[in-house]
């Protein structure tokens, strides 16, 4: 019993995080269409960036939690202004194409600047185990579970009540309506890009702290966030939420008992035989919203 | 017109002259793949034991120029390096990388009679009557595993029952090379291994892993990925409160190790094949020199010392090869052969190989990490048996 | 110059070529490119025979993605099927000429079974599927021991037709590219066919193709087949030439790159998928010969090679994307416009 309770804790932990990376893209996708393969990658930039000031301009971590927040915001910006701007309107391969040029030159730029060994980071928990009755949870977890329900308490006030979040979602509706009605959709794109990749940053910080150390293999993350979109339905934020924590608890559990009878691996294509049996019984996902198409 | 063809003749034949003056050897380095963390430190230990080397003296005063690329521990882009290396560059020797890489193109090397000095220490290497031209300069994979379950054996205090031990390694070739010959060693010696765990290439979290292992009750745990892998499992493990001590294979274990893994490193062992940079032992004098004139602000580790130890071999090798006047891939293999008890100043264990067994020495070290430093902990001389050559 | 095309016969009209001359020119063309294993080095011809293998199975990618709509992620896993069936076979004795074939086959029969889901799938979420299908075909390669070798992968005996060993990369050549022009030729040819048309009518407007009388369900899986199959051949010669076969000659990357050279080649083009296939097949070598030139000055550039090929990757993808939609295929059919209608080229 101790056993599948330490793996589904860790798979809830190891689930808040793909949750926010998944969050991301359900944003952008939510509000302007675009499927970006690239959130992996703004995950990696945003935990080596944190990295480097923290360790490298000696700033404390609130402050420089601010400065990486800042910094995935102008590069949401910067991205879809330069890049996908000119798409509007192409075919759909062409936009997964771009954004997967994109996360190659994301993470070619950040192999490149910081190679790809580990790099450290100076302890912000410590990482000694809390008992919690008879488990020990690391601190980390419960920081990280802590940061993704405030998180996502914020994005659903965001999303429901505040102007610019109520604009995004009419925006996702029906572009051309919003814009009639006077809202600016090409801001509404800036803003959901920077949303998006301010979240996935925040992951990263997180992940990054768990493990003491960024390196280059924190990209893979990025594919694991599609099963949990498909999980939990492109257009749905808390489709994303839920299909992360989901995501994390099968993974975790078809590790602890499957990998001992295949010998390893499992885990990682657990998350993909989901997306498969998930495609194939409700495709548009747990919460997603059913486009009828009858041929 | 004229000019052009007599400048572009000048040209070659300069190039050709000093061509000439060349010993080509092939670099296949790990820089950006999956096994960096210790194959860049590796690597630029190679790069400056050559530029050393032709400073000093060069090949019996020919210069040796290293053709090298980063595979980034791709088998398909060591094999494509390989076959530019042989067919372009005609490079007479090549110091390669990785375990997976090497064991496949032994059979290509042995074809192609190209001395093969490898980073990877596989067992699988060592028997001649397989695999006559490669080499690799350190204690066996399968060596150092069975002298650290001599350690813990020794550790062990319990006489109730015996130890019960855990594998960690990676699902690929280096991650499989000694585990056979553990599990053999572990029946012959009283040691309980009660848990195999196989980690993908590159992971975040070993948790699932480490719980399986907790459940059978392993009381201590072998290691055998780089040293990311291991700081991930040990920081996990600290994590879950496991009580396990943990053991590091010669590439998962070095001073970066404890700077990463922190307090969860306290108190885990290693096999380590080089001395630390930096120890006072007299082949350090060369190495803290160059460092010193080229690179003063870099940190240096284990690592680097071990490319150092592979250039000072094989140019040995090449230098014997040259004075025989056979300077070909099969003369530089006989070289090696005949090279008895090298000394390597105590930068790693004399090297011996003989046409019959190129295990260069058997000599393992465990080092202990205390107080945040790497420690000597014991040295074991691991017997040169017939049937552990090979395994 | 070109002034006008006068066809008189219906198969002139839909012939492959507009003009004699362009006929001929692709048979000089051919002629050259067979005089290259007597005059290239052993590794310029390793990249040749992988360009070559590369167009193969991009021109079957081209025809399922470009030609009729399905997106598909999962040519890193078709190619593996069709290079691990070639092992098992070739080292169970089975000769070239029947594993090559055989292999596409099963392959052709795998692309079938992941082409089902095509059926209720579209889009993104058939895009998934087949990522997915590359995600368990990389499980099962890595574990199915006794026909793969699991990690360590399994080495493959060199072609033999005849007794002729084709073992070193010139020969190969003579079996690589003659096979590549055969299935450009076929694909070609398809699209001329009601196979072909059907294919195409798919892409543009499935539900009215299904209204006119085109039975979508079992075209789409024909065209999985057929491309499945040029994949499977595709990593059939590939087992050949690279002689070592192992997971990691199939990563997703693979996958990637191959829809990389249909795009920036152009979709839904045969000359899209020869020209985008030798582009991104040369593009690293090029940029390898620069970085060695240059590493003279700049030592630290060994190490950033690596990089810097993600990153041009990804550059030209974006750029051939903002700049380029249509591709080399259509770039190339300007200039050549160009030139036809010189001095009246506007």
């Amino acid at each position: 019993m101790e056993f599948f309770l330490q793996l589904l804790i860790n798979g809830l932990v190891v689930g808040c995080i793909y949750s926010l990376v998944a969050l991301g893209f359900v944003i952008i996708y939510k509000s302007s269409g675009i499927l970006n393969f690239a959130q992996g990658e703004f995950l990696l930039l945003g935990a080596y960036v944190f990295l480097a000031i923290v360790a490298q301009a000696n700033v404390p971590v609130v402050p420089a939690l601010l400065l990486t927040f800042a910094f995935s915001t102008l590069l949401g910006l910067a991205l879809e202004r330069v890049v996908l701007r000119p798409l509007i309107g192409e075919p759909i391969i062409s936009v997964i194409m771009v954004t997967l040029g994109l996360s190659s030159i994301l993470r070619a730029i950040v192999q490149g600047i910081w190679g790809t060994d580990t790099r450290p980071m100076h302890a912000v928990f410590s990482l000694e185990p809390i008992q919690i009755g008879p488990l020990p949870v690391a601190r980390g977890y419960l920081y990280s579970a802590a940061s993704v329900a405030v998180l996502l308490v914020a994005l659903t006030i965001f999303f429901k009540y505040a102007r610019p979040g109520i604009a995004m979602r009419a925006t996702a509706d029906s572009q051309q309506v919003s814009l009639s009605m006077g809202i600016s959709v090409r801001r509404i794109f800036a803003l959901s890009w920077s949303i998006a990749a301010v979240v996935s940053a925040a992951g990263g910080v997180l992940l990054a702290t768990m493990r003491g150390g960024v390196d280059g293999s924190l990209a893979i993350l990025g594919l694991k966030t599609l099963p949990v979109v498909i999980v939990g339905g492109l257009d749905s934020i808390g489709g994303a939420i839920l299909g992360g924590l989901l995501v994390g608890v099968l993974e975790n559990l078809a590790g602890g008992y499957l990998d001992p009878i295949f010998g390893g691996g499992v885990k990682e294509v657990a998350p993909f035989v989901a997306l498969v049996l998930i495609l194939m019984i409700r495709p548009y996902g747990l919460f997603g919203k059913v486009r009828i198409e009858r041929v | 017109m004229k000019l052009i063809s007599s400048a572009l003749l000048v040209l070659c034949l300069a190039a050709s002259a000093q061509a000439q003056q060349e010993i080509k050897v092939g670099g296949i380095f790990d820089l950006t793949g999956i096994t960096s963390d210790v194959g860049k430190p590796y690597a630029q230990g190679v790069r400056d034991a050559v530029a050393w080397t032709n400073e000093n003296g060069g090949i019996n005063g020919k210069k040796i120029r290293l053709v090298d690329v980063d595979y980034g521990y791709k088998i398909p882009e060591a094999v494509a390096a390989y076959k530019r290396m042989t067919g372009d560059e005609k490079v007479i020797m090549i110091n390669g990388w990785g375990t997976g890489d090497t064991e496949g193109l032994k059979a290509q090397v042995n074809q192609d009679k190209i001395p093969y000095v490898s980073a990877s220490f596989s067992a699988h290497l060592t028997d001649p009557s397989k695999t006559p031209y490669n080499f690799f300069v350190g204690p066996s994979y399968s060596d150092g595993l069975r002298a650290w379950l001599r350690w813990v054996k020794e550790d062990w205090k319990d006489k109730s029952r015996n130890p019960k031990v855990a594998f960690f390694y990676g699902d690929n070739a280096y991650g499989k090379s000694p585990i056979e010959a553990g599990r053999r060693f572990c029946k012959d010696t009283g040691v309980d291994l009660v848990d195999e765990e196989i980690v993908p290439g590159a992971f975040q979290d070993a948790t699932s892993q480490l719980l399986n292992m907790k459940q059978k009750g392993a009381d201590y745990a072998y290691i055998n990925v780089t040293t990311t892998g291991v700081s991930t499992i040990l920081r996990d493990a600290k994590k879950l409160g496991l009580p396990t001590k943990f053991g590091s294979n010669p590439y998962g274990f070095g001073e970066g190790l404890p700077q990463v893994a922190k307090e969860a490193a306290e108190g885990v062992t290693g096999v380590m094949v080089d001395v630390p940079f930096g120890e006072d032992v007299p082949g350090m004098k060369r190495l803290v020199d160059f460092h010193q004139k080229n690179h003063p602000a870099d940190t240096h580790d284990t690592f680097y010392v071990r490319g150092w130890t592979y250039v000072l071999v094989w140019s040995e090798a090449l230098k014997r090869a040259d004075k025989a006047g056979k300077l070909t891939g099969e003369g530089v293999k006989t070289a090696l052969e005949t090279l008895k008890d090298f000394d390597l100043g105590g930068l790693t264990a004399p090297v011996t190989y003989t046409s019959s067994d190129h295990r260069p020495t058997t000599t393992v070290n465990i080092y202990q990490i205390k107080n945040g430093k790497l420690a000597k902990a014991k040295q074991y001389e691991m017997e040169r048996k017939p049937e552990w050559l090979g395994l | 110059m070109l002034s006008g095309e006068f066809h008189t016969t219906y198969a002139s009209d839909m012939g492959i070529f507009e003009t004699r001359r362009a006929g001929w020119l692709l048979a000089a063309f051919i002629v050259a490119l067979f005089a290259i294993p007597f005059l290239a080095g052993s590794y310029w011809l390793d990249v040749t025979n992988r360009a070559a293998i590369a167009v193969i199975a991009a021109t079957g990618l081209n025809i399922l993605t470009g030609f009729t709509g399905q997106i598909s992620l999962g040519n890193a896993a078709f190619l593996a099927v069709g290079a691990y069936t070639t092992a098992f076979l070739a080292n169970h004795g089975v000769p070239f000429l029947f594993a090559c074939p055989l292999a596409g086959m099963v392959t052709a029969l795998a692309g079938m079974v992941f082409g089902i889901p095509s059926l209720r799938l579209k889009g993104l979420y058939l895009a998934m599927a087949t990522l997915a299908a590359h995600f368990i075909i990389e499980f099962t390669s890595s574990h199915w021991e006794g026909v793969t070798g699991g990690v360590a992968g399994t080495s493959v005996p060199s072609p033999r037709i005849l007794g002729f060993d084709f073992s070193t990369d010139s020969r190969l050549f003579f079996l690589i590219v003659p096979a590549c022009i055969a299935h450009l030729y076929f694909a070609k040819n398809l699209f001329r066919t009601r196979v072909g048309k059907a294919f195409v009518a798919i892409r543009d407007q499935d539900i009215s193709a299904e209204v006119m009388g085109v039975d979508v369900f079992r075209y789409k899986l024909l065209s999985f087949a057929v491309s499945s199959f040029y994949v499977g051949v595709a990593g059939s010669l590939l087992a050949y030439q690279a002689r070592i076969i192992s997971p990691e000659n199939f990563p997703l990357s693979v996958a990637i790159d191959h829809l990389g050279m249909i795009i920036i080649g152009g979709l839904g083009s045969v000359l899209g998928s020869i020209l985008g296939a030798v582009f991104l097949t040369l593009l690293p070598e090029v940029l390898r010969l620069a970085t060695s030139v240059l590493s003279g000055s700049f030592p630290h550039l060994v190490q950033l090679f690596t990089p810097l090929k993600v990153a041009v990757f990804g550059l030209t993808i974006v750029l051939f994307l903002v700049f380029e939609p249509d591709g080399l295929a259509d770039l190339w059919r300007r200039v050549r416009n160009w030139f036809r209608l010189y001095p009246f080229s506007y």
